[in-house]
């Protein structure tokens, strides 16, 4: 799992570097499509992530313990958070579109929607990963001593997590 | 100190750098406050902390390298 971790943390390393590098050739149009963008939006979508982030990892404490159905509760709990991110995802990706700021509007645009829609697809994934654990959890399919395969799944929103800290200054913030 | 409240507090860190990022707006400090989140995501959420020490500086080493090089950016740029 580390592997493939490391192989996704590579390829949006490539991807922000592209954002970043480009942003210091156009630094103005950066700056001025960057203020189209609502940096509350954004925040409420960290928050939704991190705490997202914080329920899996609670779920592992349970699973650990044995309560898996307790584990199942809190997996759902942190796809509910998730789908938070998604619905304000959806909703700043249709008010762009509604504003003519497609991916061909400019070099800012078609970056932001590459970045921001990858790590979109990467959140999607990880949704139907929570959910397969949750699933399985409730089943009583994880347990103290063969927990591997949920350890590894709840990995993975962690790292949707860690690569969203930096892309949210990145896109947002930072100009 | 339970791993659960441990949890909480990485959390409640996590949501105060992202609300001071937003306050801070567009200073490069906001690159130091994203690596702290980073930090501890790897170590507090990822557990990293306790696990294998070369994936942990690989996890951690992704983030500062990144970072410095979006500041070195912000920096040539003035």
């Amino acid at each position: 799992m580390w592997l493939f971790i490391l192989a996704e943390l590579t390829v949006f390393a490539l991807l922000i570097l592209a954002f970043s590098v480009t942003q210091q050739l156009k630094p103005q149009l950066f700056g001025q499509s960057r203020q189209l963008l609502d940096t509350s939006t954004g925040l409420a979508m960290t928050l939704s992530l991190l705490s997202a982030g914080l329920l899996a990892a609670l779920a592992q404490v349970q699973v650990r313990q044995g309560q898996s159905r307790r584990a199942a509760w809190l997996l759902l709990a942190a796809m509910l958070v998730a789908c938070v991110y998604v619905g304000i995802k959806l909703g700043e990706y249709r008010h762009l579109l509604g504003a003519g700021l497609g991916i061909e509007h400019n070099t800012f645009f078609t970056l932001y929607w590459i970045l921001t829609g990858f790590h979109f697809l990467h959140v999607l994934l990880g949704l139907l990963i929570l959910a397969w654990l949750a699933l399985t959890a409730w089943r009583h399919g994880y347990g103290p001593e063969r927990c591997s395969g949920f350890e590894s799944g709840v990995l993975y929103w962690h790292m949707v997590d860690l690569v969203w800290v930096l892309l949210f200054p990145l896109v947002y913030l930072i100009g | 100190m339970s791993s659960s409240i441990f949890l909480l507090l990485c959390w409640l860190a996590l949501a105060c750098l992202s609300l001071g990022s937003v306050l801070l707006g567009q200073s490069a400090l906001v690159l130091l406050l994203a690596l702290a989140k980073a930090w501890l995501i790897t170590d507090g959420f990822m557990e990293l902390r306790h696990g294998p020490q070369r994936w942990r500086w690989l996890m951690l080493s992704w983030a500062l390298v990144l970072a410095a090089l979006l500041g070195v950016g912000l920096y040539l740029r003035g």
